[in-house]
């Protein structure tokens, strides 16, 4: 092996090394969380290189007034609104870069609307979720809690 | 041969690589795949040093304006001022000058930017900046009369402040709110501005609870110009949505109270009342040693339909009823100092003006919250 090869190889193994801690910081967000309020718990997956977030509880389960399980009502897209809510997946298309999670959207069943979003490890079981309205200024951001199954 | 083989089953593995990761790109927009979901039920936090906080808001509250541009208008209504002097407030006194405002309004914009926004914290930092422009017809005006009308119809009144509001929530179900503003106002224009001495400060604080995600309320103590003149009063707080989430109260009392009607999400109809009010100073009728203020209050019974347009821009429109409940005029010292009167004070006013009860209209296109 020449010193050139072998300046080709170190090269591709300090990549893939690279790669490998970046993916690992990334998969620091898989698990289960429950926001500020405590309405709900998401649990967050990768899929392919992305990350996805789904309701998998609910205080309120069912809808008040039907007494059936809560659906996504508020949705502007008519064909979704009988999608159940728990399995929904509020967190979409996360990329973790730059030791953050970007170019995701986070959906607010209450209101129907999606939001840009970035997401932030504070610790290993504390997370900053911003929401924002165009620029990250106007937005508002929600620490999410780290939980286990007991 | 057998290279080549090795290349076309790399080529198709790396092909179906690409179309399931295609699909699962795909699937990731629809609802993730049926599971146990009862597992989930009994949780703890990793972290047990972890505290749950309330939220600032409650369910198919209107939602929070970052930037807004309204235009305001009143109809007409007739005007009828004092000679400046010294009177009660309940003193019969001539009419000095007359006239009527064809039409009153103006721009009004604000905004209002999250410096801290998080579950823990929210700290917001705003701006508005409205201006009220007077259109009059047939002014009578009598010896002694101070010309204030005339000088209404000149410059018209506007008003500039900043403002600040900070939500901490003390746990789960606990909070205190606190808020308070700046404002310049008065007739001035950018090439005569008015001395930041008479700025005005209002401020209010409340203690509140939001036993659940449909009641907030509180209690308070404010000090205000929503009547026109500076006041200290007792405030409380009432959000509540009922449980079939059609309708609800948004009440920051004697502030403004308002009905809600929740059509779906993106469409709601408020229908109340709200106290608007400020101290404007007239740099005409001040000189060196006084400051003459306009004691501006007004109450607003309206009705408000607020509707999504498209994604985080909201259409509001007002229609209401305008009472006039002070134009009445203090002078005051010109270094600024304000004086309290509250309910029970027997300062005398120096102009005691009356004004007709119009209606009017407020458009606005606003930039709201997540």
């Amino acid at each position: 092996m020449n010193m050139k090869s072998f300046w080709l190889v170190c090269s591709l193994l300090a990549t893939m090394l690279t790669s490998a801690i970046a993916q690992d910081n990334g998969d620091q967000l898989i698990g289960l969380w429950e926001p500020s309020n405590g309405k709900a718990r998401v649990k967050i997956e990768k899929i392919g290189s992305k990350y996805y977030g789904k309701i998998v509880w609910l205080r309120e389960p069912n809808d008040p007034q039907t007494q059936q399980p809560k659906v996504d009502k508020n949705n502007p897209d008519e064909s979704m609104r009988s999608v159940p809510l728990k399995g929904y997946r509020m967190l979409k298309d996360f990329v973790f870069k730059s030791g953050e999670w970007t170019d995701g959207t986070i959906y607010d069943p209450e209101s129907g609307s999606t939001y840009s979003c970035v997401i932030t490890v504070k610790d290993e079981n504390t997370l900053d979720i911003r929401g924002y309205v165009g620029v990250k200024a106007l937005g508002r951001t929600d620490v999410w809690k780290r939980v286990k199954l007991k | 041969m057998s290279l080549l083989c090795n290349k076309k089953g790399l080529l198709f593995v790396a092909f179906a690589c690409r179309i399931l990761a295609a699909s699962a790109q795909q699937d990731s927009t629809a609802n993730a795949p049926e599971e146990d979901y009862s597992i989930y039920d009994q949780v703890e936090f990793v972290d047990e040093k972890a505290k749950r906080y309330c939220s600032p808001k409650i369910f198919n509250q209107s939602p929070q304006r970052f930037i807004s541009l309204q235009y305001d208008g009143q109809l007409g209504y007739d005007m009828r001022f004092s000679q400046v002097g010294s009177y009660q407030e309940n003193d019969k006194v001539p009419v000095a000058e007359s006239a009527t405002a064809v039409f009153t309004g103006g721009l009004r914009m604000s905004a209002n930017i999250p410096v801290i926004s998080k579950n823990s914290l929210v700290w917001q930092l705003g701006a508005n900046f409205w201006q009220t422009g007077y259109r009059m017809k047939d002014q009578v005006s009598r010896i002694g009369a101070a010309g204030l009308i005339k000088e209404l119809d000149r410059t018209g009144l506007r008003t500039a402040g900043l403002n600040t509001t900070l939500f901490k929530p003390l746990n789960e179900y606990s909070f205190l709110l606190f808020q308070g503003s700046a404002d310049l106002s008065g007739n001035y224009t950018l090439q005569n501005m008015q001395s930041l001495r008479y700025l005005r400060y209002s401020g209010a604080v409340i203690w509140g609870r939001r036993p659940n995600d449909r009641k907030q309320w509180g209690i308070g103590v404010s000090r205000t110009y929503r009547v026109g003149e500076m006041n200290y009063i007792p405030v409380v707080l009432f959000n509540y949505t009922a449980p079939n989430r059609k309708w609800g109260t948004e009440i920051l009392f004697p502030a403004r109270a308002h009905f809600r009607r929740t059509f779906n999400p993106r469409n709601l109809l408020l229908a109340g009342y709200e106290l608007e009010g400020q101290s404007y100073r007239i740099n005409k009728l001040s000189d060196t040693e006084r400051s003459l203020e306009i004691r501006r209050g007004e109450l607003r019974a309206r009705v408000e339909f607020q509707r999504q347009i498209t994604g985080f821009i909201w259409l509001s429109a007002q229609i209401g009823w305008r009472y006039n409940w002070s134009f009445n005029a203090d002078m005051l010292a010109n270094d600024g100092r304000e004086f309290f009167r509250g309910f029970t004070g027997n300062q005398s006013y120096a102009m005691l003006n009356t004004l007709g009860n119009p209606l009017f209209f407020n458009i606005g296109v606003h930039l709201v919250s997540p």
